[in-house]
C-alpha cells in the first residue's frame, strides 16, 4: 500500500521531467533569451536576503528566550509562532493598505500633523518591500525549530560555556550559533521553499519570479509547454539547493542521542538590558502580527455588513471541507508509509521519506503543472474508453484534494515520524512477545501512544492547506472559493477592505491551530 | 534438554562480521542461564533471535518440542510462547498495572484473567498496586510488573535483557534474590543477559560466557568463579574471569 501511496506523490513530477525534454516553442526561446535571467536574479536576491534576515531575527529570538528571563517571556514563547497564521499575501497587502497614500498612517499625518510625505519611502511594493513581507511572516520557521533545539539538546553547553566564565555575546557567537548550525540550516531551507512557493506577495508587488512567470506563461499565453519547461528548470534549481544543503552539512552532526532532557534555566535579566530584550521581542511581534492583525479588523469592521450572507458561509464550508479532506486522508497516508519505513530495512524503506519531502519542496504552481498534465491524460484515456461524455476529473475537485496531498504529506509525514521516533520499537516488541500480531500492535499500541503526534500532524496540515493559495488558484473547479481565494481577488481587485473579512477568518483559524499545537507539544 | 540452540548464525545487514557465530547451547527445564559478555559481545542479538524479533542467517531453535527456527521453518514472536523482560522493562504508558498484565492474555475468559492477575500480582508483591500507571511506581515496582507481565501468560521460556541495569546497587541485590526465588516458585525456564557477573553468580543454575559472538566458557557458577563464594575471595577471582572475558 505504501508503494501505491509513494508512486502517487512522484506520478506529477514525473510527468513534467517527460514533457521537459519534449520540443520547444518560439514562446520558450523568447523567454530563454531574454526573460529567464530576470526569473532567476529576482529569485535569488529575493531567497539571499530573507534567508539572512529570517536566520538572523529567528535564532537571536529563539536565544533570547531560551537563555533569559524578561517581561512577557512566557507569552512570547508561542506568541512569536503567531505571525505563521498570517500567509505572506495577506501581509503583503495589509501593509500596502497601511502605507500608502490613502492609508492610516499618511492620512494621520496629513490630517494630525499637516506633514506629506515624500511618496518614495512609504512604497512597499517593491523589491525590500517585498523582503520585509517575508522575513516578518516566515521567521517562526527559524525561531520555533532553533528554541526547540536549544531547549533539548544544548543545556549542558551553554552551562559549561558559562562556568567557563565566558560572557553572554561570546557565548551566543561562540557556541550558540555555531551548534544550531544545523536548525538554523533546516529552518531557513523551510523559509526559502515558501519564498520559491509564494504567488501573492510577488504577484500583488509586481516582481517578476519563476511562479509569477508559471501563471504568465500558462494563462496568460496560453501555453502550457512553455509552463512546463519553466517548472521543470525550476524543479532543477530546487534540488540544487537540497543538494547544496547536504554537501554544506557534510559530515557534521551537532546533536547528540542523550535520554536525559535538562532544562536551560534563564537568567534573568535586569535594567536596562531587560527592557530592551523585551522591546525586540515586542516590536517583532506588534509588526509581524499585532499591527497587520488590528488593520485588519478595522477593515473588516467597515465591510462586515456586506459580507454576513450565504456566500461567505458557502466560501468557508468549502475551506473547511477540502481541508479537512484531504487534511484526513494525508494523515492516514503518513501513518501507513512512516510505519512501513519504521519495520522494514533496506532501500526502498530509506527512499519514501525522501519522496514525500519532495512533494513540500516542489513549488505549487509546478505541482499543479504537473498534476493538470497528469489529470488531463488520464480524462483522455477514460474519455476514449467511452465510459464518460466529458472531462471528469480534471473538472473536480478531486484534482485539487490530489495536489494538495502531494504537496503536503510531507507535514503531516515528518509530525507522525518523530512520534514514532520517540517510542521506538521497544513496546511494539513487548506487545509481540506477549502473543500480538504486528497489526493488533499498532492498533492497540502504537498508535495510541503517538496520538499527539497524529493530531498535530493533521492539525499542521490542515492550516497549510488552510491558507494555500497558487495550488487552490488553479486548480479549483468553476467558481469554487476557498477563503484564500476569496481574500486574495479581493485584494487584486484592489477592494482590499472587503479582502478583511476572508483574511481574519483564516488568521484565527490559524491562530487557534498553533496555540493548539503548541500547547499540545508543551504537554508531551 | 528442554531449549535446544544449535548451529546459530546471524549477521547484521551491511556488516562485515557476524554477530552469532556458530552458537549452541542447551538448557534444562526450570533452568536458569546467564550469557555473560561485554558491550558488542552479541548477547542481545542473541536474546533477541531466541525472541523471533530477528531471523538467524542460519541455525535451529527448538523449545520444548516445538522447532521455532530452522532453515525452512521461523515462527513469529507473537506465536512463540516466549516471555520477555525488556531492559527499559517497556510498559505500556498508557495502561495500568493492570491492563499491562492481562495485555497478553488474549483469549482468555474475564474470569481467569482476573485469577491470574491477583496471582501475578500476589507473586511479585504488588497486591493492591493494579491501578496504577507506570509513571507512579518507583523502577524497582515497574520492573516487578514488567516481569508479572512476561509471567503472566505463562511461557514457556521467559528472556531477560540486562534486568538490573536501572536499578540502584542494593536495590539490585534485593530483587536478584527475590527473583530468583520466583522463577524457582513458578519452575520456568529462563535466559538472562548481562554484564555484570555478580548477577551472574548470583542467579545462574549455568553461565555462559560470550565473547566476539562466540562461546568462550560455559559452567556452573562454581566451575567458572571457583568453589568459594566469600565476597574477597570472588574479588580476587575477577582478573582470572576478566582474561576469559
Amino acid at each position: 500500500m505504501s508503494i501505491i501511496f509513494v508512486s502517487l506523490i512522484l506520478l506529477p513530477n514525473l510527468s513534467i521531467i517527460v514533457q521537459f525534454f519534449s520540443e520547444s516553442n518560439d514562446n520558450w526561446t523568447h523567454i530563454k533569451e531574454h526573460m529567464l535571467s530576470t526569473y532567476i536574479t529576482n529569485s535569488i536576491i529575493l531567497i539571499l536576503f530573507v534567508g539572512v534576515f529570517t536566520a538572523l531575527i529567528g535564532t537571536s529570538l529563539a536565544w533570547l528566550i531560551s537563555a533569559y528571563d524578561f517581561p512577557l517571556r512566557g507569552f512570547f514563547k508561542w506568541g512569536l509562532i503567531l505571525p505563521l497564521a498570517i500567509p505572506p499575501y495577506i501581509g503583503a497587502y495589509t501593509y500596502h493598505g497601511m502605507l500608502n497614500y490613502t492609508g492610516v498612517i499618511q492620512t494621520t499625518l496629513r490630517n494630525q500633523f499637516e506633514i506629506t510625505v515624500n511618496q518614495q519611502y512609504f512604497n512597499i511594493m517593491n523589491m525590500p518591500g517585498a523582503i520585509f513581507i517575508f522575513v516578518m511572516f516566515l521567521f517562526p520557521y527559524v525561531f520555533t525549530i532553533t528554541k526547540a533545539f536549544l531547549a533539548r539538546q544544548s543545556t549542558s553547553l551553554i552551562e559549561n560555556a558559562r562556568i567557563l566564565g565566558s560572557s553572554s555575546w561570546r557565548i551566543y557567537f561562540k557556541v550558540v550559533l555555531p551548534i544550531t548550525r544545523a536548525s538554523i540550516v533546516a529552518g531557513v531551507s523551510l523559509v526559502i521553499l515558501e519564498v520559491l512557493n509564494d504567488y501573492g506577495v510577488v504577484k500583488y508587488y509586481g516582481i517578476q519570479t519563476f511562479t509569477t512567470a508559471i501563471f504568465q506563461t500558462w494563462f496568460g499565453l496560453g501555453d502550457l509547454n512553455s509552463a512546463i519547461k519553466l517548472s521543470g528548470t525550476l524543479m532543477v534549481i530546487i534540488l540544487g539547493l537540497l543538494i547544496l544543503e547536504r554537501v554544506l552539512r557534510g559530515r557534521k552532526r551537532f546533536s547528540f542521542t542523550t535520554t536525559k532532557v535538562k532544562l536551560l534555566k534563564p537568567v534573568p535579566l535586569k535594567g536596562r538590558n531587560k527592557w530592551l530584550a523585551f522591546s525586540y521581542c515586542m516590536g517583532i511581534f506588534s509588526l509581524a502580527f499585532i499591527l497587520p492583525l488590528l488593520q485588519l479588523i478595522y477593515w473588516a469592521l467597515l465591510t462586515y455588513e456586506k459580507f454576513l450572507s450565504n456566500e461567505l458561509f458557502s466560501v468557508i464550508g468549502n475551506t473547511v471541507f477540502v481541508a479537512f479532506f484531504a487534511a484526513t486522508i494525508i494523515t492516514v497516508m503518513a501513518i501507513v508509509i512512516s510505519n512501513f519505513s519504521r519495520l522494514h530495512r533496506g532501500l526502498t524503506a530509506k527512499l519514501f521519506p525522501k519522496i514525500t519531502i519532495l512533494g513540500y519542496s516542489i513549488p505549487g504552481a509546478v505541482i499543479a503543472v504537473g498534476i493538470v498534465t497528469l489529470f488531463i491524460s488520464i480524462d483522455e484515456l477514460i474519455y476514449s474508453w467511452g465510459w464518460t461524455s466529458s472531462y471528469i476529473l480534471s473538472t473536480s475537485v478531486v484534482m485539487l484534494i490530489f495536489a494538495y496531498i502531494v504537496r503536503y504529506l510531507a507535514v503531516a509525514y515528518n509530525s507522525v515520524e518523530s512520534g514514532f521516533e520517540r517510542i521506538g520499537t521497544n513496546f511494539t516488541e513487548a506487545s509481540r512477545m506477549l502473543g500480538n500480531s504486528v497489526t493488533q500492535s499498532f492498533f492497540k499500541i502504537d498508535l495510541k501512544l503517538i496520538r499527539g503526534a497524529i493530531f498535530g500532524g493533521f492539525i499542521l496540515a490542515f492550516i497549510d492547506i488552510l491558507k494555500e493559495l497558487p495550488l487552490t488558484l488553479i486548480l479549483r473547479p468553476f467558481n469554487f472559493e476557498t477563503l484564500a481565494t476569496n481574500a486574495f481577488n479581493y485584494a487584486t481587485n484592489e477592494m482590499i477592505h472587503e479582502a478583511a473579512i476572508p483574511s481574519i477568518l483564516i488568521i484565527i483559524i490559524s491562530a487557534v491551530a498553533i496555540y493548539f499545537f503548541h500547547y499540545v507539544l508543551e504537554r508531551e | 534438554m528442554f531449549v535446544h540452540i544449535r548451529d546459530l548464525h546471524y549477521k547484521y545487514p551491511n556488516a562485515e562480521e557476524l554477530t552469532i557465530d556458530q552458537f549452541n547451547l542447551t538448557i534444562n527445564k526450570g533452568g536458569i542461564t546467564t550469557i555473560l559478555g561485554e558491550s558488542g559481545s552479541g548477547k542481545s542479538t542473541l536474546l533477541r533471535l531466541i525472541a523471533g524479533l530477528e531471523m538467524p542467517t542460519k541455525g535451529n531453535i527448538m523449545v520444548g518440542d516445538d522447532c521455532m527456527c530452522s532453515h525452512s521453518k521461523f515462527v513469529q514472536p507473537e506465536n512463540r510462547g516466549i516471555g520477555m523482560v525488556f531492559q527499559d522493562y517497556a510498559l505500556f504508558p498508557h495502561m495500568t498495572v493492570k491492563e499491562n498484565i492481562q495485555f497478553g492474555l488474549l483469549k482468555w475468559s474475564r474470569k481467569e484473567k482476573k485469577t491470574r492477575l491477583q496471582e501475578v500480582l500476589e507473586l511479585v508483591n504488588l497486591e493492591g498496586y493494579d491501578k496504577r500507571y507506570p509513571y507512579e511506581l518507583s523502577g524497582g515496582q515497574q520492573q516487578r510488573v514488567a516481569l508479572a507481565r512476561a509471567l503472566a501468560p505463562k511461557p514457556k521460556l521467559l528472556l531477560f535483557d540486562e534486568p538490573f541495569s536501572n536499578l540502584d546497587a542494593d536495590l539490585q541485590i534485593k530483587i536478584r534474590e527475590e527473583l530468583r526465588k520466583i522463577l524457582k516458585t513458578t519452575g520456568v525456564t529462563s535466559i538472562f543477559v548481562t554484564h555484570d557477573q555478580e548477577d551472574a553468580q548470583a542467579l545462574a543454575d549455568n553461565i555462559v560466557i560470550l565473547r566476539d559472538g562466540k562461546i568462550t566458557d560455559t559452567g556452573t557458577p562454581d566451575e567458572i568463579f571457583g568453589t568459594d563464594c566469600d565476597i574477597s575471595e570472588r574479588l580476587a577471582v575477577k582478573p582470572r574471569v576478566l582474561s576469559k572475558l
